[in-house]
């Protein structure tokens, strides 16, 4: 039997070998997440000291002894910092292809640290305030991003910074095929891209790239994995997609020049809606025209109902609603890597759910407390069917 | 008093210098009352915005937390694009009874919103809704600073109106009818000694004459 790792994972028979160590601390992890009973508590409390004392009892106990006073964005950075440290734990125990496989997983917030920290070089702002702020998950080598804000903001500045810095950076080849892309489109002048493209559109342009070459991944590795992360990444995509052209109207994105030119370039090249799906999108300017192209995709007909019908939920909450579903079922099967993507992300929720019901007891909005999505929870939508036993 | 010789012109020229000082009196009284109407106006709309802008502070906050909720931190992203103002505020000035007081009025500078992207990947909607409750609470506030401002400036404008009218009262008018009552009460005298002195002579040419 083989020891040493391949591009694929093996299946039922050989996963065990080299990653059922791991799979076993991610699913022990598992039973770290906050229960039904701990969110029932956490929002009956009528103060951020309560929270604290209700905390100490959860698997937070440790990050939120070090906070003398709870306060939303203190727990926010202590959540995250507990995450990151399971993380890198998971990391270092980890071999090929799973190793990969959690890299991919960084890239994601790699890509939003570096914009943040092109875009407070642009505005002059100080590195280590920088620094401070970007996401422990998307961090590289330390030099690397002290040498970004250093570049000077003109032209010959941003091609070296792109030749000597970011090409090293794992999400390199992002830039690279964005910049290629950029020049096609504008006609020549790679430089003043980054100066007049919005940042947000650079970012969900590198977001639409990550995608594609995750998914590309996914699938070379086959067997479990690539059908429900492959799921997973679809619906994101679809996910992403939906997103820019309904938060598009009432932008300069939406004007019909602009719509072909930029906006379909951002749609990704994977998931339900590629490519029919997001070759009408392109045309799409209203929110009715939205809902005509959703009706021909039957799992998506749900969240727009939700959207069009415009009550208590928005879409994003629908759309959190769905993703959450997806990933407590990455949990359900063995033998790929899904549970560990699913990980990551169900935790992000967690600690999204605990900044949201710590502000409501802050500004004393408690009738809106309750508006958040929890993680395997028994009471769920979609569980509720299997209760009547 | 003293120097104030009590001649007839002295006395024409202080009944004068009193009507002018009564006049001058009750016009500064009715402007003081003028504005104390305008003074109490605008303490009542100090209370009624201060009232509503505790619900507007509270619903833009909330309408923040649910924005990052659905967007995650934008925040810093906002904070490091490049912050052109599009509220700005013009300070003008506003006569009320005579007296001038500074208004703030917004406008519009009509530069474009830099992070109309912001929300593009997810909680684009409540970004929106985020701006729009934060610029009717910007426009609380600076109405809230307006009127704050005038109240002050009218506060200073009403206690020296109050001022000269009882400066008026009480010192200014008392004084020029003390010397009217001098000039009075002299000019008594002189025609009581003119008429005793007359008197005296007519006795003293009848004795002579006889």
């Amino acid at each position: 039997m083989a020891s040493t790792p391949s591009g694929t994972h093996g299946g039922m028979a050989d996963f065990n070998i080299h990653h059922g160590f791991i799979e076993a601390l991610i699913r022990g992890m598992r039973s770290s997440f906050l229960a039904d009973s701990d969110y029932h508590h956490i929002t009956q409390c009528e103060t951020l000291e309560d929270v604290k004392l209700n905390m100490s009892e959860t698997d937070y106990a440790d990050a939120v002894s070090d906070l003398t006073v709870l306060t939303p964005s203190g727990l926010q950075s202590a959540a995250i910092n507990k995450l990151v440290t399971e993380f890198k734990y998971v990391r270092t125990q980890a071999v090929e292809p799973l190793a990969t496989f959690l890299d991919f997983i960084t890239y994601e917030y790699m890509i939003e640290n570096i914009m943040l920290l092109l875009k407070g070089a642009l505005s002059g702002r100080d590195i280590n305030e920088l620094l401070a702020q970007c996401h422990p998950l998307g961090m590289f080598k330390e030099s690397t991003m002290r040498s970004i804000p250093t570049f000077e903001a003109n032209a010959k500045g941003f091609a070296d910074l792109y030749q000597t810095v970011l090409v090293d950076t794992p999400v390199g080849p992002y830039f690279a095929m964005f910049l290629q892309e950029s020049s096609n489109a504008m006609g020549g002048e790679v430089r003043n891209v980054i100066e007049e493209v919005e940042i947000e559109i650079i970012k969900s342009s590198l977001i639409k790239y990550w995608i594609e070459d995750f998914y590309q991944y996914v699938q070379k590795l086959g067997g479990e994995t690539a059908e429900i992360m492959g799921d997973i990444l679809m619906v994101r995509a679809d996910t992403n997609a939906i997103n820019i052209t309904l938060n598009s109207f009432g932008t300069p994105l939406n004007e019909p020049v602009m719509r072909t030119s930029d906006r379909k370039r951002l749609y990704p090249a994977v998931g339900h809606l590629y490519p029919a799906g997001t070759h009408m999108l392109a045309d799409v300017s209203t929110e009715e025209e939205l809902g005509k192209v959703l009706d021909l995709f039957p799992q998506y007909t749900s969240i727009w109902s939700v959207h069009a019908a415009e009550a208590e939920m928005s879409i994003d909450d629908a759309f959190y609603e769905r993703d959450v579903q997806a990933l407590e079922l990455a949990f359900e099967s063995q033998m790929h890597f899904g549970c560990f993507y699913a990980y990551v992300k169900l935790k992000e929720q967690e600690i999204r759910n605990l900044v949201w019901i710590t502000e409501c007891i802050l500004q004393a909005q408690k009738d809106e407390i309750n508006k958040f999505v929890p993680v395997f929870s028994s009471h769920a939508p979609w569980r509720s069917s299997t209760k009547a036993r | 008093m003293s120097e104030v010789p009590p001649t007839r012109m002295n006395q024409q020229v202080f009944k004068g210098k009193k009507k002018a000082a009564e006049s001058g009196h009750k016009l500064l009284k009715k402007k003081a009352d003028a504005l104390k109407v305008k003074f109490r106006d605008y303490a009542k709309m100090i209370a009624e915005t201060k009232g509503s802008m505790s619900s507007d502070a509270t619903t833009a906050f909330f309408s923040l937390t649910q924005a990052e909720y659905a967007a995650g931190n934008f925040k810093q992203k906002v904070a490091e694009g490049t912050l052109t103002a599009r509220v700005r505020v013009g300070a003008g000035i506003d006569n009320v009874a005579g007296v001038k007081l500074p208004v703030f009025t917004p406008y519009e500078t009509g530069s474009i919103a830099d992070n109309q992207s912001l929300g593009l990947v997810g909680g684009g909607k409540k970004i929106v809704s985020v701006r729009d409750k934060f610029t009717v609470f910007l426009h609380q506030l600076i109405k809230l600073a307006s009127l704050q401002t005038s109240f002050v400036t009218l506060d200073e404008a009403m206690k020296v109106t109050n001022r000269r009218v009882n400066a008026l009262e009480n010192v200014t008018i008392p004084k020029i009818q003390n010397i009217l009552d001098y000039i009075d009460r002299e000019l008594d005298e002189l025609e009581r000694e003119g008429q005793f002195f007359f008197s005296r002579v007519t006795i003293a040419i009848h004795y002579h004459c006889e």
